[in-house]
């Protein structure tokens, strides 16, 4: 402990207080109080524009989550698509990761490349997807059915399955670059002289990979695994823009069935109660990843 | 280093160059065709005629697309200038100047910033309401900094971190005061730290969806994403417009990453190897 008797001390401490107080401010009002908020209201009865005053109902919102099966098929098919699309990327992006980590000639270019899935809009990226599974006039079908490959169209975005697949897909083109460059920041890091040693005992390339890279590589690849699962739990516009959660509710994940609940069928309150589940989910994600980080150090 | 074959190495980057952009020179080539030459069988790969027409088409006949690119950048960057300003503070104070519970501070701020967007929509949404915040710039502005602030302090702290303390310790001597210190020191000397950092808080801005969505009700204020999303009828798409509103869209966050790439994955990589 040091003790504030100097002035310079005080001032400084001063100054501290103050620089951090807007960030602090914004934070309260942005996150915290807004979840804090979310609590309450999913224990309770109001209206979304506060004409009708707050009544406490208890658990009645969360014991009727547990009878709808359409909530346990948003946390399910939630589940499925993180649980899809997080080995896929974490596969890809270890292979981008490793293919930019060697030396080409218009690099530059393939780093944009690789760059620009992350870099867009979401909502864009799954619009033009969209347009490329079109099942009369998308280039996929396109392809295919000239090709010879099919003879009718492929309804990608029409079955349960397919459209379980095609968003998956989209996921995976959008976020592979994202692990790549974590990945690929670790890569640079291992230092050179270890892949030389292991040339000398006569390593394999793919001897190399697995005894001197991969384990080298685990705390990157940790944390964009960590980081990448949040997102996917939380995946809103992916579905609400190629299938806005169908066919049926194939796709429909946790936070797009959510927002239904608040803003289609004005259910506030029970609304409130899905996300808080949503938050409780994710928040433990995001303890392992902050007690991971810790254990690293 | 040995000789290997070089031949499998550049299939696999061109396969990789070709599938990270097949979407959107798919997009820029629809954007490109007539109508006819979209819904056309046997399907066309390059337009057949060129046009610009559905280019002309929205600068005359559907300016609320150019007003959701507009409405984009004023939020995102006034979401950038208060990121900064407030995020450099509060990144200056939790590394420079030895406040007590720092670390603390740092993972409760991580901490926070993980919480899922649409969990925050139900009080949002009222409480913007009631302070008449709904479909105002300042609104929308206010709450991505919220979203985004938490990324900025950590960056800029760890930027901070690296500067050498024995120039705000001389400045300090000659009787500089911390504010003058933070504001003509150690600001100029961040100021790559600011770039890239502000750089991704832009682009995080510019593509967040679910506030945007919900904070912005009013057709005339809705930003790019969400305007072009709900751009299209009840029932059919019309894909000419779609897809030439999208490259438009697009382009502003594809000349910044093509420009400031090194930038960007330079602070995309300490960020998130923290």
């Amino acid at each position: 402990m040091t003790s504030m008797t100097s002035p310079l001390d005080r001032r400084r401490h001063l100054t501290g207080l103050a620089f951090i107080t807007p960030t602090m401010l914004v934070i309260i009002a942005i996150l915290v109080y807004p979840i804090l908020q979310s609590i309450v209201l999913s224990f309770g009865q109001s209206s979304i524009d506060g004409t009708a005053p707050y009544q406490f109902v208890g658990l009645k919102h969360y014991a009727a989550l547990a009878d709808n099966e359409r909530f346990w098929n948003a946390l399910w098919v939630t589940l499925i698509f993180t649980g899809l699309s997080i080995p896929l990327e974490l596969a890809m992006g270890i292979g981008l990761a490793v293919l930019m980590n060697e030396h080409f000639r218009f690099k530059g270019i393939a780093r944009l490349a690789v760059l620009f899935p992350w870099a867009l809009p979401t909502a864009l990226n799954t619009l033009m997807w969209r347009w490329m599974y079109n099942t009369d006039y998308g280039l996929f079908n396109a392809a295919a059915l000239q090709s010879g490959l099919v003879d009718r169209p492929i309804n990608w975005l029409g079955d349960e399955t397919l459209a379980m697949g095609s968003m998956v897909v989209v996921a995976v083109w959008k976020t592979s670059s994202f692990m790549a460059l974590i990945i690929l920041a670790g890569l640079q890091s291992i230092p050179r002289d270890l892949y030389e040693a292991g040339r000398m005992d006569g390593m394999t390339r793919w001897q190399e990979f697995r005894e001197i890279t991969l384990p080298l590589l685990k705390g990157p690849i940790l944390v964009a695994l960590i980081v990448r699962s949040m997102d996917a739990l939380r995946t809103f516009e992916l579905p609400f823009n190629l299938t806005d959660g169908g066919p049926v509710t194939a796709t429909e994940s946790l936070s797009l069935y959510a927002y239904k609940v608040i803003f289609d069928f004005i259910e506030f309150n029970y609304g409130a109660a899905i996300v808080v589940v949503q938050f409780l989910v994710i928040f433990a994600m995001s303890l392992l990843y902050i007690l991971t980080l810790r254990n690293k150090d | 280093m040995t000789k290997r074959p070089r031949f499998g190495l550049y299939a696999l980057v061109i396969l990789s160059v070709v599938i990270s952009f097949l979407p959107i020179i798919w997009l820029i080539l629809t954007s490109l065709k007539t109508t006819e030459g979209i819904y056309a069988w046997p399907p066309q790969y390059l337009p057949d005629p060129f046009t610009l027409k559905n280019y002309i088409h929205i600068f005359t006949n559907s300016p609320e697309l150019l007003l959701y690119v507009l409405n984009s950048f004023i939020v995102a960057l006034g979401c950038t200038v208060v990121a900064l300003s407030f995020g450099g503070m509060a990144g200056y104070a939790l590394s420079r100047l030895g406040m007590r519970r720092a670390g603390v501070l740092m993972v409760f701020i991580l901490a926070v910033s993980m919480f899922p967007p649409v969990s925050l929509l139900p009080s949002l949404f009222q409480n913007f309401l009631h302070l008449g915040l709904l479909n105002t710039y300042t609104g929308l502005i206010i709450a991505h900094t919220g979203l985004f602030l938490p990324f900025t302090v950590w960056m800029l702290a760890s930027y901070f971190a690296t500067l050498p303390p024995e120039i705000e310790e001389a400045a300090r001597m000659d009787g500089m005061g911390f504010f003058r210190i933070f504001w003509s020191i150690v600001i100029p000397l961040s100021w790559p730290g600011f770039v890239a950092t502000g750089l991704i808080v832009f682009i995080f801005s510019w593509n967040e969806f679910p506030l945007a969505l919900v904070l912005m009700t009013q057709n005339a204020m809705r930003t790019a994403p969400v305007g072009i999303s709900l751009y299209p009828g009840e029932y059919a798409f019309p894909w000419e417009t779609i897809s030439t509103a999208t490259v438009i869209a697009i382009i502003p966050v594809l000349i910044i990453t093509a420009i400031f790439q090194k930038q960007i994955v330079g602070g995309l990589t300490a960020g998130a190897g923290k």
